[in-house]
């Protein structure tokens, strides 16, 4: 009994003439891409950007411990920055989900305030407006807790979503057993909100992997910084950005995968008979 | 199986001109009911009577407006440990089971009589498998609820309830979310247990079951307990009129 597919939900199943439409769109299609493909080399090659020159350096070792150092510390910024907004993100889930009105007001205008003000102006405030309050930090939490504190908001309101999906039922058993609110949430609703959640949480994990290249405006020396260095010192940016692109692609479809995997994973609770009601 | 009560004998369950509304909808109105030790009650009436909503204000999972509920003959908590430890005396199950989706059925077993009455573990399972044993699922311990059918969950629910060792037990339309081939293995499961001297406010539709198994029939309609009565007399001669049509419209289709 497998979940059915999105376009097993959306659509039916193709008769004889539809397939050999889509068979025939298909054909097309792929012919369009190679071709597309084929226009954007030849254009790279004409205007001499595939000469060994701009691409001999890949064979170096160097070059390559230099952009592992740059993911290595882009790769420690993201992983921080999620650590620290996963927990900003409970934190202002749980305070908006409070009885007392003044926390929840706070905790609901955190999020707005992170959800709305873009990344770089929160890394402006750290680089330029928080020294000036005479308080020094590095670089590294320079880039590190703007790219945290723009996600909490986001992944606040997943934790939230996530909560509210787990039926209504699973709380009144848990309370009618005589287990405690605080039990309940946490032994009960939370562990089947994480399996709501998971798929947004880690999205949110590629975004703020992304957020991390406005480094350069710290000077932190994350991956971009660094392909940005071997840019100036090889007089490459095509060929730079490409590769450097590729590794950027290469991270997050694998985190996707791991989103997937784990969405999967997780145990599926019963759906049937679990819908919320209005008692008679 | 009519109980009379001796006077002095204090009911588990007994509420007192209670009444609830939601926004103008008045649900419950000047309710007053007692439930006696070992008395099975069954609550019936149409749809939107406020049935299940009398059995959810007995362990506050509704709040009311205005009268009393006395458990054993102390006012219901209103919130916190003294609530929690009220509602831990009182088995609830519920239409759609509840079982929580995430644990083995083992493991929603364990949770409560380890978590509030501090159980030991391995006492927890024992008596978790006894129980599951009792109602026929001990073979399903291990799965997840979703793995099970209705029928099993129901079942199971009500081993869960009764791991609590509560003095009484709410039963919130238990087969109403049922395929019909399976309301017969929760009812006798239910049965079992009024026979066992368990004390039970049962909300339900299956009228067979009310007139063999309850000591008192309480009919609802609009909000208001309109009569109650031994289910014999009940069902053979109901006083008012509301309930005659109920009884009327609920066994016409049998006749066709």
């Amino acid at each position: 009994m497998s979940a059915p597919s999105i376009r097993e939900r959306l659509y039916e199943s193709p008769g004889p003439k539809t397939r050999r439409r889509i068979a025939a769109f298909t054909g097309v299609a792929l012919i369009l891409l190679g071709l597309l493909l084929f226009l954007i080399v030849r254009q790279f090659a004409l205007q001499g950007q595939l000469q060994p020159r701009y691409w001999d350096f890949f064979l170096k070792g160097s070059t390559w411990r230099y952009l592992g150092a740059g993911l290595l510390s882009t790769l420690k910024a993201a992983l921080t920055a999620a650590v620290i907004a996963i927990a900003l993100g409970f934190l202002m889930m749980r305070g908006k989900l409070r009885r007392f009105r003044p926390v929840r007001w706070l905790c609901a205008a955190l999020v707005e305030f992170t959800r709305g003000v873009p990344t770089l102006l929160l890394i402006y405030f750290f680089f330029l407006v928080i020294p000036r309050m005479g308080i020094t930090i590095g670089a590294f939490w320079r880039i590190t807790l703007p790219c945290a504190i723009s996600a909490s908001g986001i992944i606040a309101e997943a934790f939230r979503a996530g909560v509210n999906a787990v039926p209504v039922g699973q709380t009144e058993a848990g309370l009618s057993l005589g287990l405690s609110n605080l039990r309940v949430f946490y032994q009960i609703v939370f562990p089947q909100a994480i399996r709501f959640v998971i798929p947004s949480l880690i999205s949110e994990l590629v975004i703020v992997l992304k957020d991390t290249t406005f480094a350069y405006v710290v000077s932190y020396a994350d991956l971009m910084q660094n392909a940005k260095v071997l840019i100036t010192s090889h007089d490459s940016l095509v060929s730079v950005y490409l590769v450097v692109a590729v590794i950027y692609i290469l991270i997050n479809y694998g985190l996707n995968k791991l989103s997937d995997r784990m969405a999967r994973g997780t145990k599926k609770p019963a759906e049937a008979g679990q819908a919320k009601r209005r008692p008679a | 199986m009519t109980q009379i009560q001796t006077p002095g004998d204090k009911p588990v369950i007994e509420l007192k001109n209670v009444n609830k509304h939601y926004g103008s909808l008045h649900v419950l109105r000047d309710i007053s009911l007692s439930v006696g030790k070992g008395e099975v009650v069954v609550v019936i009436g149409p749809s939107g009577s406020g049935k299940s909503t009398l059995c959810r204000t007995i362990n506050r999972l509704e709040t009311i407006d205005s009268g009393e509920i006395l458990i054993d003959g102390v006012p219901l908590p209103q919130e916190g440990r003294e609530l929690a430890q009220l509602r831990a005396q009182i088995g609830m199950v519920f239409q759609s089971f509840n079982l929580f989706s995430h644990m083995t059925v083992l493991d929603n077993m364990t949770l409560a009589p380890t978590g509030v009455l501090k159980l030991p573990k391995k006492q927890a399972r024992e008596e978790a498998m006894q129980l599951l044993e009792r109602v026929g699922v001990a073979d399903q311990a291990h799965k997840l609820p979703a793995q099970l059918s209705g029928g099993q969950q129901q079942r199971a629910a009500i081993a869960r309830a009764l791991a609590m060792h509560p003095k009484a037990m709410l039963f919130d339309e238990p087969t109403s979310a049922l395929d019909p081939e399976m309301i017969g293995e929760v009812l006798n499961v239910m049965t079992g247990l009024a026979q066992d001297g368990m004390t039970m406010v049962i909300v339900t539709h299956e009228m067979n079951f009310a007139r063999r198994v309850s000591d008192r029939v309480v009919f609802m309609d609009g909000g208001s307990i309109v009569e109650q009565d031994a289910p014999e007399a009940f069902f053979a001669h109901p006083k008012s009129q509301r309930a005659a049509d109920f009884l009327q419209s609920i066994r016409a289709p049998e006749k066709l």
